[in-house]
């Protein structure tokens, strides 16, 4: 897709553009900004301020907000706390049963238990890996115009993996930039290459790939849009033409390649048919994945960002305002991928750990301690809580960074269990909730809203790993594309799954994941917009999966007592994790006997609703159907598909 | 704030937007809060309207105005020859690095055109044809060489991420005349900030404009599941809300509101959309028109199209997107080829307007975030693909219907085309111009966010008056 194409070569161009003058007309940047921006200053420990809080976090938080006069938001109701944490941590509903034994449970330590409990569920990974897929542009094709499907599915089971036994940073951030080159790699080193391989790629746009390797590991691991987000009119980057190349030069020196996986299951299935019946060889025969591998080649500078005007040859490299990050001796050859990692992860290296623990902050809040949770250039403006910034980094660093303590010490905080409700007085002053004056209603990610309804509905795979998957999509949605591709519904469970195991064509992802902002893996994804536009009420409520998971809930509710009533209290239970109050199962149970009424007298509309066959006789019909209407208002509920 | 709907939105506003407490949220009405985002009523405007409607052709990219609308016998007579160093100190180029770029003639011809004489090149016939109907302004001005952040100037009033874009105000400011589709509605393919130029930024997310899809159906799901009548789907739809209004009395969340609001629209399009969204009721002679060969192919045509049948039913702002017009190389292919794409289209829509009397309600833009210089971008070689930079300095866009005094040419550049000869409109002239046609005041037409009153043209911006006729 040439807006693709495009939009790469614009980075490329700004990336070099403006990286070669720095500034045009305004001269570059000063030495002394680089030197004075908070976030080019190593983190250091605040003292904890003396607020009232049970935690660090907490006191942080309490004595900005006091500053200005305001009070912290009351703890949420105890079921909205469990059914938030559950949603965050393994991004599925709690149980009916888990919120009654919390509710129950009434040992001091019975939030800490649940968090354990959570951050040890398998799901945690597939739910924390998803948010790293949106970093590492994760997709199961290469982008560009033939959008060709490639098989790298191992790289998204390695990263679910990686945070389900929670590996350190260091060993996570470097399997990704050069597993390939530690002594004695295993395959799993190699596949943690993924990472880079999942660039969009096609033969004959090398250089744009490369470029967007650099953009990757800028925005990823330093928050710093690598000579990109800048104009002509603000001293910015701080990195220049030649240092640009320099890390350009890392990735030049590779190659993408086919590692085929003996003993991995199959990749494809017969319902994927790719190109045409003449390509049919392209088709990959077994499973493998795509690794980077070292090949050396020269690296030149590029004039003007345009690769037919090499000019000077550079080595790897790193850029001068970080160069103090380097850690070991200087060697005499140029550093390596490894060195690489190294320079991203020193403790020297001010950024690194800012943004990764901002990014998490982000993931449980809505917004960073740094709004600009992909920016912490010269132009950002300090975070709203510095101090707490810095004292997440360091406790960050003190766990052997891993992110399971860090998520965990900030779940348990006041301030994460704080009521979500708007507060007139805060919002006069803070509408933005800066000062985390209260938690966030957050509408859930695309993979998610499907994920939680088919799971209430009952029809939910539960499986997890393995090749990408091909759930019901609307027909027609591959009719864009300019090379021919097939969409066959999986079979059995497969169907099913959840959707971060949904296959991604790049250029036509399955339409619920664009209409709920879910990104295109185009380029890294730091964040997602949260839209509310009536296109998704649309899909909500007539799309077939959702449709599917009615159906199941429907019967879920229908065969869950004898009594309307109940059957609505027990369906609200499973759905939204609390009973209805009395005005809610009043307009549930009107609800129930108006659309009871509709269906008295259409049995066919009542087969048509449960999905039987024309000829099916059940007692039970008109009551089975109507349940299916009740439930499906019961997932269409902004409370439903909201964390709150 | 100066929201110029009606009583009951304006009441609403001041409480819920706004988060103030002591009126209860839930004691407004469900034809109340929908009325609030969508409802169809004759809207009191701050000024006289000339335009019900604005169709916003954006040119992504920055068409090359000095090949399209722009000529400059005087670079093509000095071709090769340096950018003088005077002029070279009032520019500001995105990637030119040589110190004394070189001018580079357009190859095109150029002819004047109508009654108004107007010069349009022989990339653009069709619309060539429709000069006496559109008006040509070419010292459009920008603050910001780097696309992204020029797109979000022109669509937001301001060069970085979050604040409320242009249909998102019109939406915000005028609601919609339709109760079936929403009030904003985008097409085409997506700028560079992405759907930072058609959010709602601060504004309630109900503002917002929704997606049409460019392939295959527009919109998915208008049809109801298997045996879910209409009844079946107010009945749930009425629950839905009731139940969402509870929720939102109790979080205060706005969101919600919009959520309720998205519901209301849903039902209404799925009866109305399926129709609307289809081009199957378009005679062969009007697909002609558009140059549309296969209507179910995606193009700009269709989208011209499709924005004449938005604004038909009173959609309020549609915005199609189109490029890539970013031709700092190989511009002798790239510019044609675009021209191609996009020159009948939109003086179909143009001529199409007319015709069916929508022109005079319908304001039409054309145009993209900046423009591109007189200097060649290297390389130059023979056989080399030159292309040209950004300019920001002066560029063309042109207007149509809405009240605009068809057949002139405003504004003029310098012999070299670099720089205009006069003020020219800045963008935020323009946006204030745009919210003038509609009847809106853009100093009044403000939202309190964090303690102050935001507006589109934030301090700035005048309107442009000489693009209307008196009336």
């Amino acid at each position: 897709m040439s807006n693709i194409l495009v939009g790469i070569r614009w980075i490329v161009w700004l990336a070099v553009a403006i990286a070669v003058t720095g500034v045009p007309g305004t001269g570059s940047i000063e030495a002394g900004d680089l030197e004075l921006h908070w976030a080019f200053q190593p983190p250091r420990r605040h003292a904890v301020p003396r607020s009232d809080g049970s935690t660090p976090i907490d006191r942080f938080v309490r004595a900005r907000l006091a500053s200005r006069q305001l009070a912290p938001s009351t703890a949420a109701p105890n079921a909205v706390q469990v059914r938030r944490v559950t949603l965050d941590l393994i991004g599925l509903l709690p149980t009916s049963a888990r919120i009654e034994a919390y509710l129950a449970d009434s040992r001091p330590d019975r939030w800490g238990r649940l968090v354990d409990e959570l951050l040890a569920s398998p799901h945690f990974g597939e739910r924390w890996g998803r948010h790293w897929l949106d970093l590492a542009r994760f997709a199961d094709s290469s982008g560009y115009e033939s959008d060709s499907p490639r098989q790298i599915w191992p790289y998204r089971d390695w990263v679910i993996e990686a945070w389900n036994s929670d590996m350190g940073f260091e060993r996570f951030v470097t399997e990704q930039l050069a597993g390939d080159l530690l002594p004695a790699a295993d395959v799993s080193q190699q596949i943690a290459t993924g990472f880079q391989c999942n660039v969009i790629y096609d033969p004959g746009v090398r250089y744009e790939a490369i470029v967007d390797q650099v953009q990757t590991v800028g925005s990823v691991f330093l928050g710093l849009t690598l000579g990109c987000a800048q104009c002509h009119t603000h001293k910015t980057d701080p990195v220049s033409h030649e240092e640009f190349y320099r890390l350009y030069a890392f990735f030049n020196e590779t190659s993408i390649q086919r590692l085929p996986l003996p003993g991995f299951d199959t990749g494809y299935r017969d319902g994927l048919v790719i190109r045409d019946e003449k390509k049919k060889s392209d088709r990959p025969t077994g499973p493998a994945t795509l690794v980077l591998k070292s090949a050396p080649q020269a690296t030149h500078v590029f004039e003007q960002g345009d690769p037919s005007q090499p000019g000077q040859k550079v080595v790897t490299g790193f850029p001068a305002f970080l160069a103090t990050a380097r850690v070991g001796k200087e060697k005499s050859s140029p550093p390596d991928r490894i060195e690489l990692a190294r320079w991203i992860l020193s403790e020297n290296n001010p950024l690194t750990d800012r943004v990764t623990v901002n990014r998490v902050w982000q993931r449980l809040f809505g917004t960073g301690l740094v709004e600009t949770e992909n920016d912490f250039g010269v132009q950002t403006p300090p975070p709203s809580h510095p101090g707490l910034l810095d004292h997440l980094a360091l406790e960050f660093r003190h766990h052997g960074r891993r992110f399971k303590p860090l998520i965990r010490s900030i779940v348990l905080s006041e301030t994460y269990r704080q009521s979500s409700d708007v507060r007139p007085e805060l919002a006069a002053v803070d509408a933005s909730n800066r000062l985390v004056g209260r938690q966030r209603r957050l509408r859930l990610e695309a993979e998610v809203i499907r994920d939680i309804s088919l799971q209430a509905g009952g029809v939910l795979s539960e499986k997890m790993l393995g090749p990408s998957v091909f759930p019901d999509q609307s027909p027609g949605v591959l009719d864009a594309r300019a090379t021919a591709a097939k969409w066959t519904p999986s079979e059995g469970q497969d169907r099913w799954r959840r959707g971060l195991y949904t296959w991604h064509w790049r250029l036509t992802p399955h339409p619920l994941k664009p209409l709920f902002d879910a990104p295109e893996g185009v380029t890294s994804c730091t964040r997602r917009d949260r839209s509310n536009v009536p296109v998704q009420s649309l899909a909500l409520l007539n799309d077939v999966s959702f449709y599917t998971a009615a159906r199941g809930l429907g019967r879920w509710s229908w065969l869950s007592g004898p009594k309307s009533a109940d059957r609505v209290d027990t369906t609200m239970l499973r759905c939204l994790g609390r009973r209805p109050s009395p005005f809610e199962r009043r307009v549930l149970l009107e609800l129930n006997e108006s659309q009871r009424a509709t269906l008295q007298h259409d049995l066919a509309a009542c087969r048509a609703i449960l999905g039987l066959d024309a000829g099916a006789a059940d007692d039970d019909l008109v009551e089975r159907a109507t349940w299916v209407l009740v439930a499906r208002v019961i997932l269409n509920l902004d409370e439903f598909f909201t964390r709150e | 704030m100066h929201n110029p709907a009606s009583a009951i939105t304006s009441s609403l506003s001041r409480r819920a937007f706004f988060g103030a407490g002591g009126v209860s949220l839930a004691s407004m009405s469900l034809s109340q809060l929908s009325a609030a985002s969508s409802g169809p009523r004759p809207q009191p405007s701050h000024v006289a309207p000339r335009a019900r409607s604005v169709i916003f052709l954006f040119q992504v990219g920055g068409p090359s105005q000095l090949d399209l609308f722009d000529p400059k016998p005087e670079v093509n007579r000095r071709d090769g020859e340096e950018l003088p160093e005077s002029l070279l100190k009032q520019v500001s180029f995105a990637q030119i690095q040589e110190k004394r770029p070189r001018l580079m003639g357009s190859p095109y011809r150029f002819r004047r055109h109508g009654h108004s004489g107007a010069w349009v090149s022989e990339l653009m016939p069709h619309t060539a044809g429709i000069v006496d109907r559109i008006t040509i302004a070419r010292t459009l001005r920008t603050d910001d060489t780097n696309h992204m952040f020029a797109e979000l100037l022109m669509n937001t009033g301001w060069r970085r991420f979050g604040r409320p874009s242009l249909g998102s105000w019109v939406a915000y400011g005028l609601g919609s005349q339709s109760q079936e589709m929403p009030a904003f509605l985008v097409l085409g393919t997506k700028p560079r900030s992405k759907s930072a130029n058609y959010g709602s930024g601060f504004l309630p997310s109900q503002f917002q404009a929704t997606v049409l899809r460019d392939a295959g159906e527009p919109i998915l799901n208008l049809s109801n599941p298997p045996g879910v009548t209409s009844r079946r789907q107010r009945l749930s739809i009425d629950a839905i809300n009731r139940l969402n209004r509870v929720r939102l009395e109790a979080s205060g969340d706005d969101e919600i509101r919009a959520r309720i609001a998205s519901y209301e629209m849903a039902f209404r399009m799925q009866a109305r959309a399926p129709g609307l969204l289809s081009l199957g009721s378009e005679t062969r002679e009007t697909l002609k028109l558009y140059g549309i060969e296969d209507p179910s192919r995606p193009s700009f045509a269709r989208n011209c199209l499709m924005a004449r049948r938005l604004v038909e039913q009173g959609v309020r702002f549609v915005q199609v997107f189109h490029g890539d017009w970013d031709h700092h190389t190989d511009i002798g292919k790239r510019l044609p080829g675009e021209c191609r794409v996009t020159d009948q289209g939109s003086a179909a829509l143009v001529l199409d307007l007319a015709r069916r009397g929508l022109l005079d309600d319908t304001l039409v833009i054309w145009g993209g975030e900046l423009g591109r210089t007189p200097v060649a971008q290297k390389p130059m070689a023979a056989g080399g693909r030159v292309g040209r930079d950004h300019q920001i300095e002066a560029f063309t866009m042109w207007f149509a219907g809405g009240g605009v005094r068809a057949g002139q040419v405003i504004g003029e550049t310098n012999d070299l085309g670099c720089l205009p000869t006069e003020a020219g409109w800045h963008v935020h002239d323009l946006q204030a111009t745009i919210l003038h046609a509609l009847g809106l005041d853009h100093e009044r037409l403000t939202y309190r966010y964090e303690g102050r009153e935001f507006r589109l043209t934030d301090i700035h911006g005048e309107v442009k008056s000489e693009l209307f006729a008196r009336s």
